[in-house]
């Protein structure tokens, strides 16, 4: 027995057109409902530009708001779903595990995790670590000689993928903070949360919620798509380099358009962490960081290198890791994979057992019917696959060789996680970041940067507004 | 005599007590217990002389002396033959490669082969009973590359060894990286037509799909009782023409009725072939056959157990025919077994990664 979603949030003057649905069942973990049948409007083209009206309508009374107003309404609704027994989070939990292909316990670990950015404290956090005071954004601020007030986009256009549930509503959360009306598509495995968002948004300021339409559609839907991409001011994109690059390809040569593409993240782990004292520490943190979102962020660590000559021996690391795995996936067990995602998870293992079996040094180990997967590949012989908590362990002489062996991933490097790299750690983060990588932290930290994190080395908010400097006549510069 | 002429002799006395009963047909019913006990065979020798195998093989808790089932012996995935040499005599008579895929660093699998003969002993059997079941010979218009100008194709082989056999005559109408040469194709057409000669037309689902794409380009009218082999079909994902379609289309281009187009299911991972069995009275969408001295199940993609009869899985292959390296392989295609009949499903779509993140080797491989 499936049951439906309605995949969309709109503004008040629109209805959703015809419905189309897919069903999302098989090996994507359904919950307790039974399997999801996703609906969404079958939007004709002049249905999609009735809705970019509508968002139009509504940049009036958003740009006469105060940002801190902003933050404190979208704050008060993003403190809802941190807050238990409330109804919305308890139908975000409900829904999670059949459409973002997760556990239970996981929906609530990435639940907790996003939502603690959507908090009032740390929205007001944001603006100010973004514009110095949240006022900047309601009033021209003096500056040398002039006055500038940074402007929000008369309508900002985000693709998301559905790789990682919440990232629609931090996308939305964005727009609406710089006074931009939105219209956010949000990527199938990503559905529910930034609907049920503006949905708790109406009840507390309907006009609010007017500027927000969330409605998701099959990625590709190019008539529709052009309206939203020819009408829009910023349109921002996240998702696969493929995907990313299609979308650059027909946005309109004066739109902005920012893109969160394809990236990797790593670990490295010093001889520091090798130590008997340490080392279960680092890889019960590492293990975690590796299967929060089931390996599917764009901050989930791929490959750790671990430094030999320490106390253990990276061999002996990755057998410590597998030890981690095996006691969280009782904690926080993994997704169910679909059948494909199975499939290359058994051609990844057989094939690492049998080059161990070739002499080749590349050690598997797994957790059986559960996706982890460690193989410590000394040579990078194996090919990998986003299919899984799967994670490959190199060793390597010193982490100081760690820039000239990603030269080659430097414009896809994102995360770091780093563990006993000691006083090496400052040296090495910058010649990483120079290389392309835009953050640096300790693999706690890996699954949930702050609000305020610089995405992909960005401003989240700076990157969408433009200035408007103003100077008077007796002004000298 | 050492260790490894035992294994040697071992090996090719397995293989010639095969080809022998391979010689027997395709259409002989083997109990399980026969098949069972070849197949243990093949294992002996494979675990004895295989060390990289029998590694594999202990990893997994199993050995020649522990396993009473074939059922129990580790199937190899497909993608070690990306990395390995999985050869269980030596030396090596024939080395097969596999077509680069995007996937897997672009890596083509090897495939080497001790003992070409037995090759032969399954793919003729086969052949003959599904394309040519009237026991008449025919003329042979490839599609697929001559063996002499593509020696590491497993199928071009298998047409050089089928047309030596049974061909009245054979034009090869590709060259050796299968680009079709259109007036040999148009000459070997006429000339067929002219001799009312019935014909036999191979090729890939992609080949006949290129060169239908040129209208100036003439694969018919093939003479009466002519047929085609098509091969290629269920392989990869999202077929960019639906079989039915596709089949109508080769039908107006060569007037070779729907019916007669034979499929033909194999890899180079594998020395014997499944066909679908329209030539013997079905029809299409029967499933396919596979002789008797190769054992088809599908197992759950998870925990690699055995589905129950006519459920979809990850189709696991034993084939006697693969003495020489390994005999139980695990593919990445999907599919049902039903009354014996095996019903495809091609690669499931969806391996790709989901979302931002990628693997870490696919972006390092660039710069390799």
């Amino acid at each position: 027995m499936s049951r439906p979603f309605s995949a969309w949030a709109l503004p008040s003057s629109v209805q959703a057109a015809v419905l189309s649905t897919v069903s999302l069942d098989g090996g994507r973990g359904a919950g307790e409902d039974g399997d999801i049948r996703v609906e969404y409007p079958a939007g004709a083209p002049d249905w999609i530009a009735s809705v970019v009206d509508a968002l139009e309508v509504s940049r009036s009374s958003l740009v006469r708001r105060s940002a801190e107003g902003i933050a404190g309404l979208l704050g008060a609704v993003g403190f809802r779903f941190m807050s238990p027994g409330d109804p919305i989070r308890e139908e975000a939990l409900r829904l999670l595990p059949g459409t973002a292909g997760v556990s239970a316990e996981m929906a609530e670990t990435i639940l907790d995790g996003m939502a603690a950015d959507w908090t009032p404290a740390r929205l007001a956090a944001l603006l100010g670590e973004e514009f110095g005071a949240p006022g900047m954004l309601d009033e021209f601020t003096e500056g040398r000689g002039q006055r500038s007030i940074p402007v929000g986009p008369r309508l900002t256009a985000q693709f998301v993928s559905g790789s990682v549930p919440g990232v629609s509503v931090n996308a939305l959360i964005r727009a609406l903070l710089v006074k931009s009306p939105t219209l956010v598509k949000p990527g199938l495995g990503d559905v529910v949360l930034p609907v049920l968002f503006v949905r708790a948004l109406r009840e507390a300021d309907a006009a609010l919620a007017d500027a927000v339409a969330v409605v998701y559609w099959p990625g590709g839907s190019v008539s529709s798509e052009d309206i939203v991409l020819a009408r829009a001011e910023m349109v921002t994109a996240y998702g696969g380099d493929d995907t990313v690059a299609a979308l650059r390809a027909r946005v309109p040569v004066s739109t902005r358009f920012r893109a969160y593409h394809h990236r990797t993240s790593i670990g490295v782990v010093g001889r520091g962490a090798l130590g008997p004292a340490t080392v279960s520490t680092t890889t019960d943190d590492l293990a975690r960081a590796v299967a929060v979102f089931d390996q599917r962020g764009c901050v989930s660590p791929q490959v750790v290198f671990v430094e030999e000559g320490g106390e253990m021996s990276p061999a002996a690391f990755a057998d410590a890791l597998a030890a981690s795995f095996e006691a969280l996936e009782a904690d926080l067990p993994g997704g169910a994979l679909d059948a494909a995602e199975a499939s290359t998870l058994q051609q990844l293992r057989g094939t690492a057992e049998m080059m161990g079996a070739a002499g080749s040094g590349v050690e598997c180990t797994h957790g059986g019917t559960a996706s982890w997967t460690v193989i410590f590949d000394p040579d990078a012989q194996l090919a990998s696959a986003c299919v899984g908590r799967v994670v490959r362990v190199r060793p390597i002489p010193s982490a100081q060789d760690l820039p000239a062996v990603l030269e080659s991933v430097a414009a896809h490097l994102q995360t770091v996680g780093v563990a006993g790299l000691g006083q090496n750690l400052d040296g090495l983060a910058e010649r990483l970041g120079r290389l392309g990588a835009s953050r640096v932290v300790p693999f706690a930290q890996v699954p949930f940067p702050p609000a305020w994190w610089h995405h992909d080395g960005g401003g989240p908010l700076r990157d969408l507004v433009r200035y408007i400097d103003l100077s008077s006549e007796n002004c000298r510069i | 005599m050492t260790v490894e002429e035992r294994d040697q002799t071992a090996f090719h006395s397995l293989a010639a007590r095969l080809e022998v009963l391979f010689g027997q047909g395709p259409d002989q019913a083997w109990t399980d217990e026969e098949f069972g006990a070849l197949a243990l065979e093949v294992f002996e020798v494979q675990f004895t002389s295989n060390v990289v195998y029998r590694g594999f093989c202990e990893g997994r808790g199993v050995t020649s002396a522990s396993v009473d089932d074939w059922r129990q012996i580790p199937a190899v995935p497909t993608r070690a033959f990306k990395h390995l040499d999985l050869l269980s005599a030596s030396p090596a008579e024939a080395t097969f490669q596999t077509s680069g895929t995007t996937s897997d660093l672009g890596l083509r699998g090897r495939h080497l082969i001790p003992r070409v003969s037995l090759y032969e002993a399954s793919l003729l059997p086969c052949f003959s009973a599904h394309l040519m079941p009237e026991g008449k010979s025919l003329r042979f218009i490839s599609l697929i590359p001559d063996p002499e100008h593509a020696r590491d194709s497993s199928l071009s082989y298998m047409v050089g060894a089928a047309a030596r056999r049974f061909a009245s005559r054979t034009d090869y109408v590709v060259d050796g990286s299968g680009v079709v040469d259109h007036g040999v194709l148009a000459a070997a057409v006429a000339d067929a037509q002219a001799a009312a000669e019935a014909v036999l037309m191979l090729g890939t689902a992609f080949a006949f799909m290129n060169v239908m794409e040129h209208s100036d380009v003439c694969l018919g009218p093939l003479p009466q009782g002519s047929r085609i082999m098509e091969t290629g079909g269920f392989k990869g994902r999202g077929r960019a023409v639906p079989r039915d379609e596709l089949y109508e289309a080769m039908s107006r281009a060569t007037s070779v009725p729907v019916e007669r187009i034979v499929n033909e299911y194999g890899m180079t991972e594998l020395l014997s072939q499944l066909y679908e069995p329209v030539l013997t009275g079905e029809s299409l969408g029967c499933g396919h056959i596979a002789p008797p001295w190769l054992q088809v199940r599908a197992v759950d993609p998870t925990t690699l157990r055995e589905l129950p009869e006519g459920e979809a899985g990850l189709l696991t292959f034993f084939d006697l025919a693969n003495a020489g390296s390994v005999a139980h392989i695990l593919t990445e295609d999907f599919g049902a077994v039903r009354d014996g009949r095996v019903f495809l499903e091609g690669r499931a779509a969806g391996a790709e990664p989901r979302g931002c993140s990628r693997a870490m080797d696919e972006l390092m491989a660039v710069a390799r």
